[in-house]
């Protein structure tokens, strides 16, 4: 059994010189978005030792610059909000926030999505039901979902969760699909049926393992759209709930002071704009060495 | 070709009726008994009474919800809890600014982008194709709120030369073009991006056809080949795409709206949710959710009158 798992042909692109990861790292601006990515994630898992305060605790320098302005101090490298809490230790908290309800949702939901599409390929019955059903799902667009589930569940980050899962399931499912239909031509599937494999073993060790690589880079692509997603629906104050720090919701409550201290606003709108970039170019960069045919 | 718009239109009415079922549990979380509400709090109960059998409150749930599906059917989505107007007269009132701020977007956005990607496929490889990609991946990475607050600190307080709050008029009067002039510009922005990107990966496949080498075998110039026999064709898929990036659009005009004060859907969806005002914020989700449901099937449709080979 193993033996027959283990002789699958790879279905990767054909030979070339440098292995894919040496190609991307030859890359020099998905080079830079991947470092830029890591260096923003460990920051925000070390958020609680890294934050150089409390990010809830306000104190009485209120809006106060970011250190390399003109009034700005050395204790608040990044400045004051309009309650006196550092910025800096908001930004490390609000990163952390965002980028989780980032992750849980294209998990999630890409999980559940490239199942389902997997599921479609491999069982040809089952094929339009599921599609389908992601036609239904595929109606509602992210906001809407998240402004009716806002509208019916409360703000908090838990309905925009919902919200970008269930918005996620109809596209992965599709793509899932797409590359699984692909593989289940190929000759050694065929030959995995006539050895007389079991339907499982099948599905896991010849379609999973040849699907999944090109089901990542779709997920990491889409991944930067659900955090401006996210933020947008925190910026509206229909995502987190204050006092917690969001990225997005950080933004808006310094729109209000944008004439005078239009840190509170920038700071966290360019760190949103930093990951979202960094994860699209190194998406694009990814799918370019490992799998070209999925560009667009 | 008919019996592929009756399967289309098919598949919409379950997204249909799931919204309606989803309108309909969104009222069943107001607050409050309706009957004790409308008769008052010092009404005796059998007026209390009276007045739930009027208004079939006393019946089952799915005979309930029969009787919100031929009210909204008819038109009828309730009044607003906190103003107390219908909520259709509020709808009506927000549908044109939102229609309006739309087009305002699309008009300048789709023909830059389409320009954009075909100049960048025409010049694959050099300098000028990387900037221009390299600007739409930028633009799809921005948030649409900052571009609203960067455009409104640069030409509203910086240079004070567009108002940023509001509607005033119509788009054909001057002050109306003024003020939808910033709104438009930024919910646009975030439209090119992906436009030009569609256009150009898509006048690369048309470039690599036969009709296209034929025109360039009898010596055309390369521009008269991408503009003439390349775009034509590239310009399909760039129209599905509308199709799918309408709820992107839809997702940037309610924080467009909300921002710039445009008194459009969005900002009536947001204000009513925030408010708890659920007659509102249902009527909003159904508008937008049929709007958005309609758009899509006209681009299918559309799409299959522009290429033939999709009609199975």
């Amino acid at each position: 059994m193993t033996d027959a798992a283990t002789a699958t042909p790879a279905m990767t692109a054909p030979p070339q010189r440098l292995p894919w990861w040496r190609r991307l790292l030859r890359d020099r601006a998905a080079l830079m978005a991947l470092v830029v990515l890591v260096l923003i994630f460990a920051a925000a898992a070390l958020a609680p030792w890294l934050a150089p305060y409390d990010p809830y605790a306000s104190s009485r320098k209120v809006m106060l610059p970011p250190a390399w302005a003109a009034r700005g101090s050395m204790d608040f490298l990044l400045g004051t909000d309009p309650q006196g809490r550092d910025i800096l230790s908001r930004l490390l908290y609000g990163t952390r926030l965002t980028l989780l309800i980032g992750l849980s949702s294209i998990l999630v939901g890409g999980l559940l999505g490239s199942f389902l599409g997997l599921l479609a390929a491999f069982y040809a019955r089952l094929d339009p039901w599921i599609m389908r059903l992601s036609d239904v799902l595929l109606s509602l667009p992210a906001i809407l979902l998240g402004l009716a589930l806002v509208a019916a569940l409360g703000q908090g980050i838990m309905p925009v969760v919902l919200a970008l899962v269930v918005s996620t399931i109809p596209d992965c499912a599709r793509i899932a699909r797409g590359i699984a239909m692909g593989i289940m031509k190929q000759e050694f599937i065929e030959a995995g049926r006539a050895l007389g494999l079991p339907d499982r073993q099948l599905f896991t060790r010849y379609l999973l393992r040849n699907a999944i690589s090109s089901i990542l880079i779709f997920l990491s692509l889409r991944f930067g759209q659900l955090i401006l997603i996210a933020a947008s629906l925190s910026f509206l104050g229909l995502g987190a709930r204050p006092p917690v720090a969001e990225l997005g919701m950080m933004a808006a409550q310094g729109r209000d002071f944008f004439l005078f201290a239009p840190h509170i606003a920038v700071i966290p709108s360019v760190l949103i704009l930093i990951i979202v970039l960094a994860a699209n170019i190194a998406g694009d960069a990814l799918r370019d060495v490992l799998d070209p045919r999925l560009q667009t | 070709m008919l019996a592929m718009l009756l399967r289309r239109i098919g598949l919409s009415i379950p997204v249909l009726l799931g919204v309606m079922v989803f309108g309909f549990l969104l009222l069943q979380l107001v607050p409050g008994d309706p009957a004790v509400v409308l008769a008052g709090p010092t009404a005796p109960p059998e007026v209390v009474e009276e007045i739930r059998k009027s208004m079939g409150l006393d019946r089952p749930l799915v005979v309930q919800f029969w009787m919100y599906f031929e009210r909204v059917l008819a038109g009828d989505f309730g009044r607003s809890m906190i103003s107390n107007k219908p909520v259709t007269e509020e709808l009506a009132a927000a549908i044109g600014p939102t229609v309006e701020l739309m087009l305002a977007c699309l008009i300048w956005s789709i023909p830059l982008g389409i320009a954009m990607g075909t100049l960048a496929a025409m010049k694959r490889g050099t300098l000028v194709d990387r900037a221009i990609m390299a600007l739409s991946v930028a633009g799809v990475s921005l948030p649409v709120f900052f571009i609203c607050l960067l455009l409104i600190q640069l030409f509203g307080l910086t240079f004070r030369w567009l108002p940023f709050v509001g509607r005033e008029g119509p788009v054909w009067t001057l002050e109306g073009l003024r003020h939808i002039a910033l709104p438009a510009l930024s919910l646009g922005m975030v439209f090119i991006g992906p436009v030009a990107r569609m256009t150009r990966s898509s006048v690369l496949e048309v470039l690599k056809l036969d009709h296209v080498r034929t025109a360039r075998a009898k010596g055309l110039t390369e521009r008269a080949v991408v503009v003439r026999h390349a775009l034509r064709n590239a310009l399909i898929p760039v129209v599905t795409l509308v199709g799918l990036q309408a709820g992107y659009l839809l997702g940037g005009a309610v924080v467009t709206e909300t921002i710039f004060g445009w008194p459009g859907v969005g900002r009536l969806a947001v204000g009513a949710i925030l408010s708890s005002d659920f007659t509102i914020a249902q009527g909003c989700i159904l508008t937008m959710a049929l709007t958005f449901i309609a758009i899509n099937l006209i681009v299918d449709i559309l799409y299959s009158v522009l290429d033939p080979r999709v009609q199975k």
